[in-house]
């Protein structure tokens, strides 16, 4: 144990390591900071640099860069009413209220600070949960891994603000996504409709940054700029970070709780996890009253959710290769590209390599307090930085990024093909993260379905014997029944009081 | 591009049943009862299924009205002619200009008419524009080209380095 953590030391204290997370943490915070920029953006457009690092740098440049981009998401939040990442929207009201009552110092100290240890948290679950997940993991037949990849769809189709059925379609398409190509059971061209291109099938990656930058691309042509940050001078921005982390400690473990169990479910992120700690840290709250006028209990326990949720994610992907969210899905695609398959035996012959992530995870965490607080000094610079000349330069990387992947024109065609979808998907109302978890799983889903139907020589039954696949089988089959369950629970309750206003 | 929830789901009716039925066509493998083509099938049918339940208006209840953020000061109201909803498809026809005309162009050449174009689109002066038409495209070509090794084309302008 600690000759591995040694290990793991030597393989970070390298200069390629240090300059590449300490690179990739000043990149996630500037896309952060900028509104429309996602996180999961800030990491697709990183996916063609780590092509040319080592395992380790590129896993790193992956970690810094969507922790901080999490946290910088707060700022524009905070000072300008618009959330710099989705993670950030369940709160942005509040901290705008909080800055126009001159506590910006406070807010945004905040943001940084329970951003850290809500990540830092994240990390200790991964490391204490994903190891005994392994073991258990070790064990698991197709039968489970089917169950386990369709719970993961069933669950981000059910944390989507959006209605189920559409969320299933959006996972729908990106299966058939998946489908395209000659990596199928038989090994027989699928729907390439004769296009060389199309038989290796489409690459998650280029899909990936097509349908979370070049829709953001195309969203900004109709959309007005956002107003320019007004100038201003700030305070200490850490004072009263203690005293407000002893008078709501309850709230922050809870928001770290719930962070961690929603990054570790397949499919539902930062996002969701910040929306349903704001709320519960309402339901909850002593003063509710307060929430809404610039209150900071509801910024802690968001705060400390969201950032937890991003390294919890990490637990399905490194155990199963099953995305926790669509940060996770790229970093997975990565996983493969350097050799770090993942897979519960990922835990006992790459050791080194799993303590050196949990290591990056808690130098991210750490160096984010001082990278955090100058960036929120400088914020009211970089936030000028006029929309019309950020977007061609974030084209261009769509571009070249997408050509570097595999040296082929055809990525070019893919990211702008995936852009339209992407955005038409989302302007009516198709989650488009369901798509793509349908694209990264839908050939391991493929795989475990149809190897499970020859073991069981066609038949069901084999699918629910196994006590695990039983359970995992219940959980996916009741994620699926849970909205028939509240549609018609809706509908009960609403026939004696009319005009109850929903949710 | 929002349009109705009918014809949405009418059209993923389509795909689904087109995706369906071109599983059915592929051939099985011999000898084994499932092959490439029960995937395709299960996955079609189930769009399908999804297709019309959208159609017809299924679970419309849980979607959440998009939360607004109204922007405070005044704000110019958006041009609503219908040449403005086309700039939509700028960045990824863009995007298709430089699959077709990269090769002879060069990247240099290329990158610098994309970044004019988007740029102009967003609206900035060309103070703005043509300087960053120039510089990003040369600092992209040295990150990706010269150190990441990308082979990017060079056409008629290739870079000194």
């Amino acid at each position: 144990m600690l000759n591995t953590l040694a290990q793991a030391f030597s393989l970070i204290c390298t200069w390629e390591v240090i300059v590449a997370m300490l690179a990739a943490s000043v990149y996630g915070l500037v896309i952060g900071s900028l509104p429309g920029l996602s996180a999961t953006m800030a990491t697709a457009l990183l996916v063609p640099v780590t092509f040319y690092l080592s395992p380790i740098a590129a896993i790193a440049t992956i970690v810094a860069a969507s922790s901080m981009a999490i946290f910088s998401g707060d700022i524009p939040g905070a000072l300008l009413r618009i959330p710099g990442t989705p993670a950030s929207a369940a709160y942005a009201d509040e901290a705008y209220a909080m800055t126009r009552k001159g506590e910006a110092e406070l807010a945004l100290g905040a943001g940084v600070w329970f951003s850290a240890v809500g990540g830092i948290a994240g990390t200790l679950s991964l490391m204490i949960l994903a190891p005994p997940l392994a073991e258990i993991a070790l064990s698991f037949s197709t039968f489970e891994y089917f169950w386990l990849a369709l719970l993961g769809l069933m669950c981000a189709t059910l944390v989507a603000r959006s209605s189920p059925v559409k969320a299933i379609a959006g996972m729908f398409i990106g299966l058939l996504v998946s489908c395209i190509g000659i990596e199928n059971p038989g090994g027989v061209p699928r729907f390439t409709f004769g296009v060389t291109n199309l038989l290796g099938g489409i690459e998650p990656i280029p899909a990936l940054v097509g349908v979370f930058a070049v829709a953001q691309v195309m969203r900004a042509m109709l959309t007005p700029e956002p107003p320019p940050i007004p100038r201003r001078k700030f305070g200490s921005i850490m004072a009263g970070q203690w005293r407000l982390t002893k008078k709501y400690h309850w709230q922050m473990t809870r928001g770290n709780i719930i962070g961690i169990i929603i990054g570790v479910l397949p499919g539902a992120g930062a996002d969701m996890a910040a929306w349903v700690s704001y709320a519960m840290s309402k339901r909850f709250s002593k003063e509710p009253e307060k929430f809404g006028t610039g209150h900071v209990e509801g910024l802690v326990e968001a705060g400390a959710s969201n950032n937890a949720s991003i390294a919890s994610g990490w637990v399905p992907s490194l155990l199963f290769g099953i995305p926790g969210d669509t940060i996770a899905a790229i970093a997975i695609g990565v996983l493969y590209m350097k050799g770090l398959n993942p897979g519960p035996t990922l835990f006992t012959e790459k050791a080194s390599s799993m303590y050196a992530i949990y290591l990056m995870f808690i130098i991210a965490n750490i160096i984010m307090i001082p990278f955090g607080i100058v960036m929120i000094r400088l914020a009211s610079y970089v936030l000028r930085a006029p929309r019309s000349s950020v977007m061609p330069v974030i084209m261009l990387c769509c571009a070249v990024g997408s050509f570097a992947i595999g040296n082929n024109m055809f990525g070019v065609v893919t990211v702008a093909t995936f852009g339209v979808i992407g955005y038409v998907m989302e302007e009516n109302g198709y989650p488009v993260a369901a798509m793509v978890l349908g694209i990264v799983m839908g050939t391991m889903i493929e795989q475990a379905f149809v190897t499970s139907l020859i073991k069981s020589d066609g038949s069901v039954l084999p699918f629910f014997e196994r006590p695990i696949a039983a359970i995992l089988a219940a959980m996916a089959i009741g994620a699926l029944i849970w909205p028939v369950l509240v549609w018609v629970w809706r509908k009960l309750k609403r026939t004696p009081i009319p005009a109850t206003s929903p949710r | 591009m929002r349009l109705p929830d009918r014809v949405t789901g009418l059209f993923l009716v389509g795909l689904g049943a087109a995706a369906a039925y071109g599983g059915w066509q592929l051939p099985p493998v011999p000898g084994q009862p499932v092959g490439p083509n029960v995937f395709p099938l299960v996955i079609g049918t189930g769009l399908a299924l999804c297709g019309l339940a959208i159609a017809l208006g299924i679970g419309h209840s849980f979607e959440e009205e998009e939360e607004l953020i109204p922007v405070e000061g005044d704000q110019p109201p958006p041009p609503t002619s219908k040449l403005y909803g086309l700039r939509v498809l700028l960045p990824p026809a863009l995007l298709l200009f430089y699959v077709a005309v990269a090769d002879q162009l060069g990247f240099i050449i290329t990158a610098a008419l994309i970044v004019f174009v988007t740029s102009t689109a967003l609206g900035a002066r060309w103070k703005l524009s043509l300087p960053l038409a120039v510089l990003a495209p040369i600092g992209i070509h040295l990150i990706f080209s010269k150190l990441l090794r990308v082979p990017l084309p060079a056409g008629l302008l290739p870079m000194p380095w």
